[in-house]
């Protein structure tokens, strides 16, 4: 019974395709899997993102949901024992293929985390160490306007202008988290993923985060994952709902919360299991 | 729509470009940096090897030793004038003499004082007590001829191991030419030869570095090993038991435990002043004792030991405690019953690894007069003694070219003892390792 | 009887009053064991306690106190004009006293009032031996029958056995407190008494060590002179040297062990490495002096230098090399520490690997990484073989790595070892020295400690 369903569900995603790429996809994963040593933790996916969009991913822990997230800055190849097969494509080049050095794919997809991860620097050397190591500014006024900038996007600058040299660690948590997306958006990247950005924040710093994600949404492609339905709906034009490792379904976020096509799916918003 | 992909694209094409063209700089820097931390191990693991084959090449040769087999004529007049047989007089009896006339019996041209003192100093003046041994052993040679096989003097021992340079000018060689002919022709006559020398495993310390032996240290060090064991181990069992299953959680606790850890940081020649103001001055215990070596060591190494068997009995999981309380048992059956049973692969293993480190030990040994040079073989926890790391001090400090070759194999030795007993650590913990 | 053989005795019969405590046990209740309040095996470890351990006791403060009482006996005994010397000439006579009884070396004539002392030396440990053998025995046998007497089906045997193995465990964790209240002491008073020759400001600040002091008062040079600070500037310089090794490749190695190296290649070299740390130090030391000076002289004279047989060069370059597994060993901990949340954050923005070292791991553990290297560096001070056996005596106040110097313990050991009287200020000099020895390795430790701790709970 549960086979069949997993069945019709991967089909259920190809079916979307053609419109997606139609609309313009960013990254376009194809028949994706991933092992950790013998667990089989991704199982053929194959889901588009679209440019200018918030995509989020959805699912029960250990879904697959932020296995496959990894997957699309190549963070997986940090740990041991995990392949990576099934190619994921992003503006039309393979990033799994060897000729694409990881350093550079890295800058182009930025990434937040679960837990707040400054490091134990000041303010300014947390914004200003991508640029830095990329060698994007070219003296020291450009880079101090970029970290200004970056900051400004992340709705953090009038609370830390005054204290750009006190360590990052110091800040609260939705605070520090604003930083990392401020770090990250330093070296203007394409895409960024997050990975459950506000897990461990208090409801008023999630909502400053969710405003921020959805004005970022302007000017990058961002990936959601995220633990919590309403957030999903909140900021996200599309949604994937994964399960067990697959992807059960996809499609417009409205869509799926109101008329969702597959019973998992339908369980899970409903909150019968989670 | 397309709109905002643009304005993306665009600041994602200025970062790609400059990314790009830094990146080959970066990955050569990324290579060096790595290239650096594989530099930095092989040239640890280089120096090791070369430590090692250091000690090896200048030490193997000294588990031979060149023998020279010499005519006696044991002459009733020397060994026995009186003809009692009574080995207390015979051993007192001049064997030098018979010896040199052995020697002397070869080369009847060698004429003059000089030359014919240059003769007898080919074989080492330990000749006299195999001699006297042999005639000991068997009284009735006495008034016969026969060959015997002695150890030749140390500066012959080098030369004939190739330690001695034959081509340097003779004003600056340890050994004239004069001696360098006597020795071929020894050796042509196969009456020179290298054999395996058990003196030094057997036999203890000696001026001669041809006589020298490290069963003394050896026997030192067992005893002053057998002291540290004896009390450490019971003693820094019963310290971790209470730290960990029976003291209270206070100030005086914390004090011990600060205190333990400090300990272990002490620098070992300040235990040697304890041992020397406490042990020796005070109590006033003999000195070069492997008794009060045996108390020092055991104070550096109960750190040690505690440390690892705190550990292991944390390692032991609750819920082994929680059952044997709850069937009854009191608090010290637990524990002497459960816990320690199971903590013991692991104290064990802390316990050789700290035997190893006091084996190896030297400084605080040469603070209470280990130091000393002792030829007898130590019976006693009280008789003067010294320990083979002290005995490597020794030879090391000493003039004569061929203790180097006895330092050497006295380490090897050492080295041995000590891998012997790490392997026994590494199987003991991988036979008994458990994980709860 | 010798001592040994008086433990084996006392040993045996412990044994045997255990047999009879657990006989007696099982005949007081024939069948009905549960009656019993402790099992049999109790009441057996009841009496051999109440047999061996007075003993034990009483045989351990005699043997420690009787060298104490006889001295002052045989002493005490001496003419009035020997008691009228001073203090130093009167322990040199005592070991003259001592020698002659023990018979170590046979001095050709003794002074009769010494041979008569040496006599009642020699009665005095006869008489002192059995006694306390005869002492022993009657206590053992005492205890044990005492012991046996109250066995009984209500004797809280367990119990009792279970307070005095409580006073044990307390009285060994009283040997480690016992031991550094012993060296704190032993290193104070011996001190004191060096201070009060040579005062505190001399010793600590004075630019000239050569502590020759003469026997008798009118020779010449009779006054050493004890400044120590060339000392700690030869100690300081070699320890320098040591970190300068270490710290590189044992940080480097960590490394590359932890963030680079294969598993395969991890598995090999690191034990390998850890080989370093279990030579003894005295092979480091025949390799220093007799390897690694000579090379450096060569190579040093080579290049048009002069460098001294034993520079400190090559005694802080092997000591360095002794030192690598200890710095890498603390790297890898403190670096392991550090969250991979800091790494992926790096890596994450697209640093490479080594970037991501320099730049977050690095900086995050670098409170845990000096806390190690100030350890290192502890050990580095206090290390005495390698410099006894690589560096010289000469006391050069200068930091050319290729001159000679000396450091705290090697004077350490060149004035305690060799014969000479405790009290002259040579030696006791040696007692000031450890004192400063003992104070800056233990502020060290405390210290490093401290900041490790300090780091590990900000990860925690």
């Amino acid at each position: 019974m549960e086979n069949s369903h997993v069945r019709d569900a991967m089909h259920t995603p190809t079916e979307t395709e053609g419109s997606a790429a139609a609309m313009g996809a960013k990254i376009q994963a194809q028949g994706t899997n991933v092992h950790y040593g013998d667990k089989h933790a991704l199982k053929d996916v194959t889901l588009d993102i679209r440019a200018g969009e918030v995509t989020s991913f959805i699912g029960p822990s250990g879904c697959g949901k932020s296995t496959f997230l990894r997957c699309l800055n190549r963070m997986n190849d940090t740990i041991d024992g995990c392949r990576v097969s099934g190619t994921v494509m992003m503006d039309g080049e393979d990033i799994y293929d060897p000729k694409i050095d990881v350093v550079q794919l890295r800058a182009r997809v930025g990434m937040v985390f679960q837990k707040p991860n400054p490091f134990p620097k000041s303010i300014y050397d947390n914004i200003a160490y991508g640029p830095r190591i990329h060698g994007l500014a070219a003296n020291k006024d450009e880079l101090d306007e970029m970290v200004v900038t970056s900051l400004e996007k992340a709705g953090l600058l009038a609370e830390v202008k005054d204290r750009m040299d006190s360590p990052g660690t110091g800040l609260s948590g939705g605070q520090q988290q604003r930083l990392c997306i401020a770090r990250a958006i330093a070296i203007n990247p394409e895409v960024i993923l997050m990975d459950e950005p506000c897990s461990a924040l208090d409801p008023i710093a999630t909502a400053k985060i969710e405003e921020l994600i959805d004005e970022l949404r302007e000017n990058y492609t961002i990936v959601i994952v995220t633990h919590s339905m309403q957030q999903a709906a909140r900021v996200s034009q599309r949604t994937a709902f994964f399960h067990l490792g697959e992807l059960i379904e996809v499609g417009d976020t409205e869509q799926i919360f109101t008329n969702p096509r597959h019973k998992l799916t339908q369980g899970y918003i409903t909150g019968r299991f989670g | 729509m397309s709109e905002l992909t643009v304005k993306s694209g665009q600041g994602g094409a200025r970062t790609r470009e400059l990314v790009a063209a830094g990146i080959g700089k970066r990955y050569r820097a990324e290579r060096r940096f790595r290239i650096f931390g594989l530099v930095a191990i092989v040239s640890a693991l280089v120096f090791m090897a070369l430590l090692f084959a250091s000690i090896i090449g200048k030490g193997y040769t000294a588990f031979v030793q060149t023998e020279i087999r010499l005519p006696i004529s044991y002459d009733v007049a020397v060994i026995d004038p009186e003809g009692v047989r009574d080995a207390a007089e015979m051993r007192r009896a001049n064997y030098g003499k018979l010896y040199r006339d052995g020697i002397q019996s070869l080369f009847p041209e060698v004429e003059g004082r000089t030359d014919r003192r240059l003769l007898n100093g080919l074989v080492s003046s330990g000749a006299t007590f195999e001699i006297r041994d042999a005639v000991i052993d068997s009284p009735d040679l006495i008034g016969k001829k026969g060959e015997i096989w002695v150890p030749a003097a140390d500066d012959v021992d080098m030369l004939v191991k190739g330690r001695i340079d034959r081509n340097e000018p003779e004003n600056t060689r340890r050994v004239s030419d004069k001696e360098i002919a006597w020795v071929d022709a020894l050796q042509k006559d196969g009456r020179l030869e290298t054999r395996f020398n058990w003196r030094f495993f057997t036999q203890g310390d000696s001026r001669e570095p041809e006589l020298a032996g490290i069963w003394g240290a050896v026997a030192g060090s067992f005893l002053t090993m057998l002291v540290t064991l004896l009390l450490s181990f019971p003693l820094g069992v019963a310290t971790a038991v209470y730290l960990e299953e029976f003291a209270p959680k206070n100030r005086w606790t914390d004090i011990i435990e600060v205190n333990i850890n400090n300990l272990a940081a002490i620098p070992s020649i300040v235990f040697g002043l304890l041992g020397l103001a406490v042990f020796l001055q005070f109590f006033g215990l003999p000195r070069s004792a492997p008794l009060v070596g045996g108390l020092v060591l055991t104070l550096m190494t109960l750190p040690t030991i505690i440390i690892a068997a705190r550990v292991s009995l944390k390692s032991v999981p609750p819920s082994i405690r929680e059952a044997a309380l709850g069937l009854g048992a009191s608090k010290m059956q637990m524990v002497t019953n459960d816990v320690l049973p199971l903590a013991m692969p692991g104290i064990l293993t802390g316990t050789i690894i700290g035997m190893g480190r006091a084996l190896g030990e030297t400084a605080p040994l040469l603070m209470i007069g280990m130091v000393a040079f002792i030829v007898d073989i130590p019976h006693g926890f009280t008789d003067p003694a010294t320990a083979l790391p002290v005995q490597i001090y020794i030879w090391a400090d000493s003039a004569e070219r061929a203790f180097v070759e006895r330092t050497s194999a006295a380490i090897m030795v050492l080295l041995a003892f000590l891998i012997v007993m790490n392997a026994a650590a590494v199987i003991l913990r991988s036979r008994f390792e458990r994980r709860w | 009887m010798p001592f040994s053989f008086l433990l084996l005795v006392l040993a045996g019969l412990a044994v045997i009053s255990y047999r009879f405590g657990t006989a007696r046990a099982r005949a007081v209740a024939p069948g009905r064991q549960s009656q019993l309040h402790s099992r049999p095996m109790y009441h057996g470890l009841y009496a051999a306690m109440w047999c061996g351990v007075p003993a034990l006791l009483i045989a351990t403060l005699w043997v420690a106190f009787q060298p104490l009482l006889v001295k002052g006996l045989v002493m005490g005994g001496l003419p009035d004009a020997y008691q009228a010397l001073p203090e130093a000439r009167l322990n040199l006579v005592w070991n003259d006293i001592r020698n002659l009884a023990i018979g170590d070396v046979v001095r050709a004539q003794p002074a009769p009032e010494i041979q008569a002392a040496a006599d009642t030396f020699h009665r005095l440990y006869a008489i002192g031996n059995s006694a306390l053998a005869l002492l022993c025995l009657v206590l053992a046998i005492a205890g044990a029958s005492f012991a046996l007497r109250r066995v009984s089906l209500t004797l809280r045997a367990r119990n009792q056995v279970e307070k005095v193995i409580t006073v044990f465990l307390i009285a060994s964790s009283m040997v480690a407190i016992l031991t550094t209240v012993g060296i704190v002491l032993s290193l104070l008073f011996e001190s004191l008494r060096f201070f009060t020759k040579v005062p505190p400001l001399e010793f600590l600040f004075g630019l000239h060590w050569s502590p020759q002091t003469a026997l008798r008062a009118d020779q010449v040079g009779s006054s050493g002179s004890f400044g120590a600070v060339p000392l700690f500037t030869g100690t300081l310089l070699i320890s320098l040297i040591a970190m300068c090794v270490a710290v590189p490749v044992g940080l480097m190695s960590a490394i590359y062990m932890s963030e680079y190296a294969h598993r395969k290649f991890r598995a090999i070299a690191k034990p390998m490495l850890e080989i370093l740390a279990g030579i003894p130090t005295v092979v480091y030391g025949f390799f220093a002096a007799l390897t690694v000076a000579p090379f450096i002289r060569r190579f040093g004279e080579g290049m048009g230098l002069s460098v001294a047989s034993e520079s400190a060069l090559a005694a802080g370059l092997v000591m360095g090399v002794m030192i690598i597994p200890f710095v890498s060993s603390i790297s890898d901990d403190v670096i392991n520490a550090v969250p991979q949340a800091m790494r992926d954050g790096a890596y994450a923005l697209g640093a490479t690997k080594s970037e991501t070292i320099r730049n977050v791991i690095v900086p995050a553990a670098l409170p845990g990484i000096v806390g190690g290297v100030l350890l290192a560096v502890s050990r580095a001070i206090g290390e005495t073989m390698i410099v006894v056996m690589a560096a010289g005596l000469a006391a050069n106040l200068t930091f050319n790595p290729l001159d000679a110097v000396t450091t705290v313990t090697v004077q350490i050991v060149t004035l305690l070892t060799g014969d000479q009287e405790f009290d002259s200020a040579k030696t006791l000099a040696a007692f000031a020295l450890g004192l400063v020895l003992f104070c800056v390795t233990l502020a060290l430790n405390v210290f490093a400690l401290h900041v490790v701790r300090k780091y590990r709970e900000q990860y925690e």
